[in-house]
């Protein structure tokens, strides 16, 4: 399994870290950004809007004292109106020079008031580079009757600042005229018509050097429109006089533009945003009433300025965040790979243990955090599993699921590396069977012992029996190792007698297939051995040895078929749920005294199991006796035995009395051939133990018990002893 | 005209564009079509602040514009100095008004050559207020000179020997323009009230149209600027259609806070702008009057085809003249003209009298009693058919 990029620990996090982290500062940037911009902005209005007033005021004191000019100018010639020239001009020139706002000025007169000789009189006084100028108004291309700075405060009786104008053939000059009707005074002062009209210009040059030193923030600016949205200052000069407000939003297409326009001329003040060519780009407009005249002052505050400040610090701070999730980025994928890399080293440890190498080595990964500890809780599962293959390996085949399981689950009594404990050990045997079975076919061989080991095997298991060794029809088995059992011996027995038990179902089988009939022997006995794990790391086995497995298998050479033996120990364990059938005392080797051996035929309690009855008559007499050959087997099979010819002198179905002329022993093991009428060995043989060795009359007469027979001469036999009866 | 004078002339035109093209401040000087005559109007236009046409500010390409029509101006000049152009006629014309987009078609044919390649050779003048054109007529200080068509009849009436060789304005521009702010809405709200009217002949028209509404008001002189009525000096004003009432729009009044009372849907229409000369001019040389009166027209047809030239031509002639306009509003004017002059988009009718506007407006004279008799058609009008 190959895992693409797209899905990896690396990618994700990354993936996290650069979403989560750009959003994150995306959001406080924008939040900083926005708030600080409407800091800023509100900020900027109030300095926007005090400076248009402050400057607005100023300017207003500046038109009111070049207001005042004209207007005592006019007082002055309503009192005494004398119609000296000389008086006149002085008045007028000095007006103009005392007061430096006065571009110029004049008195200009109706029709025959100054002189009823002329029809029009208006000396004209003016500042030059050179001095005062002077220039008579009444010239006849100079019709000053209808030029608005005349006829206006005429007809409105009252005194105003007129638009903008280049003054032709008068100041020839920019200017606008501050404009004062000079009334003739009737009785009570009441005011008559109007003789004239008193001027005071100023040059809107001059006005607009005012105003250009108003600084306003950087790159900002000031202007001046008239009551009519007419520029009369603006640092564009062509814009003066000739454009207004109105004009320029007509002439750029911004009805924006005009809007403000009208706000100017109509309200005191405003601030308004503004995107224009007229304000070179986007600005705030922050604009003031300056009363006397009339006017709007308007200050430009270019947005990007205002905004300058902030965009550069956002700029750096953006500039950090880019630095800061980089960082984040590289540490992101530091810690992304050394998640990921011990993942894909584990991912792949998985698939070794998957292929059932469970050989893993994680050492390298040596981090102490969750992914350390997932590393080492791997090691250690593995290392588990390694126990878990061992225990199965050991036990798998001879214990149950359960047993195993158990095992499995209760390490701490399992100590593998040999311990002396208390076992109770079963040995089981087919008397008689090596020798019966070298004359049978391999393959009858095979299934015969397996049909009656499989049967053997499944009982020991159920009894939770810990099979340690099976060697042909020969089987060793304990209870209480590995796991702790403490009714070992209860278990054992039962387990004993369920085998026995079991041997009838197998030799109804055997026989019914035309195998020969078995008897199995069991030797039960309780003792302290060690158990523990046995072999080479290629091959390793649990087991027990000591003597006491050595005794429970002289034990068991004791048996005849159909017997359980248990030992003392054994008995003394259990001797209240058991019962005993015969005591039998015997001698083993290395053992001074008589050993007692107690066959047992049941066993009560928890474990309930008993030995079917057996037909257990004593031999009867035979009317005449059987001759056999007696052949006395030192070892199990029969190449070195000892001959003797007897007879057979009572017969029971399980056992018969051999009478021989030699001396035979207790225990030994004997094969016996049926003689013929011929006095030749007929076919089939009975294998058999002698149980009891008797003397009478010079003769021993031994009692044989039987373990195995060919099933023919089991029958000729059974014919000869009982001819009445039908064959069991 | 000697040819030492029109290769001076000539030379000077070429002084002229080498010093459009090596500076581009708006310094600029235009030789008139008489070397050796006075400076006349548009002969020089000087801009002594350094002001340039807004137009130049704002977009590129101007100078081009400029040095274009000067060179073509120069080629025309060049080639008529030396050719023999001591047969154009000198004449002179004066417009009833400043020097506005009202006139762009005569200073079109004028900057086009289209009068010299009638043979004349025009003296435009500077018109204004206190300039009548009429009396410069009879006072024989201009040729040519523009007058309403009201006025022309009346004059004719009179007994003035004056005659209309194209009727320019096929319709009237006036209105009367009140301040609805001011609670006018309609024209009984003006009984009483002060209202602007401009001194002189212009003011025929608006009296017939209120003396024919029954609505006396109080008129007060208006000259050059509207600012009586924007100063509240009056609740109402005539105002020119081209003019004035564009420059109230664009004093920061909104069309809807305006009452306007077009006489264009009255039976005022009267046809305007006309051109005239005395009878004797025409008498000596009706051939000269007709190329006038031709090239003027077009001149105009011109104008409307160029109107960015036409524009710049208009605003520098405004400029030299210090009217103090800008080019928003010669843009409205000069659009307004095209109303007026090709009603309905029609050339065929360009600066010809109808008849039936002559009958209507000698009617009109008649029943106000301004005259007695409406002078006969063909003695008054010497135009094109």
């Amino acid at each position: 399994m190959t895992i693409r990029f797209h899905q990896s620990i690396l990618f994700k996090m990354t993936l996290l870290v650069l979403g989560g982290t750009s959003i994150v500062f995306g959001i406080v940037l924008f939040y900083s950004y926005t708030n600080s911009r409407r800091i800023i902005l509100n900020e900027a209005e109030k300095t926007a809007r005090n400076l248009s007033l402050s400057v607005a005021r100023r300017l207003e004191q500046e038109f009111r004292a070049v207001a005042k000019v004209p207007e005592n100018l006019a007082r002055v010639l309503e009192i005494r109106a004398d119609n000296s020239k000389d008086r006149l001009d002085s008045l007028i020139s000095l007006a103009v020079e005392s007061n430096e706002e006065v571009f110029g000025s004049t008195v200009a007169f109706e029709p025959q008031v100054f002189d009823p000789a002329l029809r029009s009189y208006a000396p004209y006084f003016y500042k030059t580079d050179l001095g005062l100028g002077f220039e008579q108004l009444a010239a006849s291309s100079y019709d000053y009757f209808q030029r608005d700075w005349y006829y206006i405060p005429k007809v409105l009786r009252a005194p105003i600042w007129t638009e903008p104008y280049f003054d032709v053939g008068g100041g020839e000059i920019l200017m606008a005229t501050y404009s004062v009707p000079l009334f003739k005074r009737e009785s009570g002062g009441k005011k008559g018509k109007v003789e004239g009209i008193v001027t005071a210009d100023i040059s809107l040059e001059w006005l607009t050097k005012r105003v250009a030193t108003v600084r306003v923030a950087r790159t900002g600016f000031c202007f001046i429109v008239s009551g009519s949205g007419k520029f009369v200052t603006h640092p564009r000069d062509l814009f003066v006089m000739q454009e207004s407000i109105f004009s320029i939003a007509e002439e750029l297409h911004e009805p924006d533009l005009r809007e403000i326009g009208r706000a100017m001329i109509r309200k005191k003040s405003g601030f308004v945003p503004v995107d224009s060519v007229m304000t070179g780009g986007e600005a705030f407009l922050a604009f003031a009433r300056i009363n006397s005249p009339q006017w709007s002052l308007a200050a430009v505050f270019p947005k990007d300025e205002l905004l300058e400040d902030l965009a550069q610090l956002h700029e750096r701070i953006l500039i950090l965040v880019v630095i800061g999730v980089t960082l984040l980025l590289a540490v992101s994928v530091i810690v992304a790979r050394s998640i990921a890399g011990p993942l894909v080293r584990m991912a792949d440890a998985t698939r070794q243990v998957t292929r059932g190498d469970l050989d893993i080595d994680l050492s390298d990964i040596r981090m102490n955090d969750e992914v350390g500890e997932l590393a080492r809780s791997f090691t250690r599962m593995t290392q588990g599993l390694k126990e878990r293959d061992f225990i199965r390996d050991t036990f798998g085949r001879y214990l149950t699921r359960e047993v195993v399981n158990n095992l499995l689950a209760n390490k701490d009594a399992l100590k593998l590396g040999g311990e002396k404990r208390e076992i109770t050990l079963i040995m089981s045997d087919l008397r008689g069977f090596t020798a019966l079975t070298s004359n049978m076919a391999p393959e009858d061989v095979i299934s015969f012992l397996n049909r009656y080991l499989a049967k053997m095997v499944e009982i020991m298991v159920s009894y939770r029996g810990v099979i340690d060794e099976i060697i042909g029809d020969g089987m060793l088995a304990f209870f209480g190792a590995p796991e702790p059992l403490p009714d070992h011996p209860a278990l054992a027995v039962a387990c004993a007698l369920k085998m026995q038990a079991a041997m009838d179902e197998i030799n109804t089988r055997n026989e019914a297939d035309g195998l020969p009939h078995l008897e199995m022997g069991v030797a039960v006995h309780t003792g302290n051995v060690v158990v523990g794990n046995i072999g080479s790391e290629l091959r390793t086995k649990y087991g027990a040895v000591g003597s006491d497995v050595n005794f429970t298998g002289r034990m068991e050479s004791f048996t005849v078929g159909g017997q359980v033996l248990i030992s003392q120990a054994t008995f003394d364990k259990i001797s209240d749920i058991v019962d005993v059938k015969h005591t039998l005392e015997v001698r083993m080797k290395g053992i001074p005294e008589k050993v007692p051996l107690y066959e047992v035929i049941g066993i009560r309690g928890k474990y309930d199991v008993r030995l079917p009855e057996r037909e257990e008559t004593d031999p009867v007499a035979l009317e005449q006796a059987i001759p056999i050959l007696l052949h006395r087997m030192s070892a199990k099979v029969t190449r070195r035995t000892k001959t003797a010819a007897a007879h057979i002198t009572r017969l029971s179905r399980a056992a018969g009395v051999v009478s021989l002329d030699q001396p035979v022993n207790q225990w030994e093991d004997v094969r016996i051939q049926v003689l013929g009428k011929d006095m030749q060995p007929t076919a089939g043989e009975i294998y058999g133990k002698i149980i009891e060795v008797e003397v009478a009359d010079d003769r021993y007469h031994a009692t044989v018990r039987f373990t195995s027979f060919s099933p023919e001469v089991y029958g000729l036999l059974m014919k000869k002893a009982f001819p009445d009866m039908k064959k069991a | 005209m000697s040819f030492t004078a029109s290769f001076l002339g000539a030379l000077r035109v070429l002084v002229v564009n080498i010093a459009v093209l090596d500076n581009p401040s708006p310094v600029i000087l235009i030789s008139g079509t008489r070397p050796n005559g006075c400076p006349h109007f548009g002969t020089q236009v000087r801009s002594r602040h350094s002001r340039a046409p807004l137009s130049l500010l704002v977009r590129e390409g101007d100078m081009r514009r400029i040095i274009l029509p000067l060179t073509l101006t120069f080629l025309v000049l060049a080639t008529s100095a030396f050719s023999d152009n001591d047969e154009l006629k000198e004449v002179s014309f004066l417009p009833q008004w400043i020097p506005q987009a009202q006139f762009a078609g005569y200073m079109m044919a004028l900057e086009k050559g289209l009068y010299e390649r009638a043979g004349l050779d025009v003296d435009l003048l500077e018109g204004g207020p206190g300039k009548n054109p009429m009396a410069y007529l009879l006072n024989r200080e201009a040729t040519f000179g523009t007058s309403w068509l009201a006025t022309g009849i009346e004059e004719r009436a009179l007994g003035l020997p004056v005659v209309c060789i194209g009727q320019i304005l096929q319709r009237t521009a006036l209105m009367l323009v009140a301040d609805r702010t001011r609670g006018v809405t309609k024209l009984q709200d003006l009984a009483g009230k002060k209202v602007a009217l401009w001194v002189g002949p212009f003011g025929l028209q608006p009296t017939l149209y209120l003396n024919g509404k029954g609505i006396h008001v109080q008129n007060l002189a208006n000259y050059s600027s509207i600012e009586l009525f924007l100063r509240h000096g009056v609740i109402a004003t005539w105002a020119m259609w081209y003019n004035e009432y564009h420059l109230i729009l664009n004093s920061g009044f909104n069309p809807d806070e305006l009452t306007v009372f077009d006489l264009k849907d009255s039976a005022f229409d009267f046809p305007e702008d006309g051109l005239y000369c005395l009878e004797e001019t025409y008498r000596k040389d009706p051939g000269m009057c007709a190329a006038f009166a031709a090239a003027s027209i077009k001149g105009w047809l011109y104008a409307f085809k160029h109107k960015e030239e036409t524009l710049d031509v208009v605003m520098r002639y405004a400029e030299a003249a210090y009217t103090g306009t800008n080019r928003a509003h010669q843009r409205w004017m000069l659009s307004r003209m095209e109303d007026l002059i090709l009603p309905g988009g029609r050339k065929q009718t360009a600066g010809k009298l109808d008849l039936k506007d002559y009958v209507a407006v000698g009617e009109a004279l008649q029943e106000n009693r301004i005259i007695n008799e409406i002078p006969p058609l063909r003695e008054f009008y010497k135009g094109p058919e």
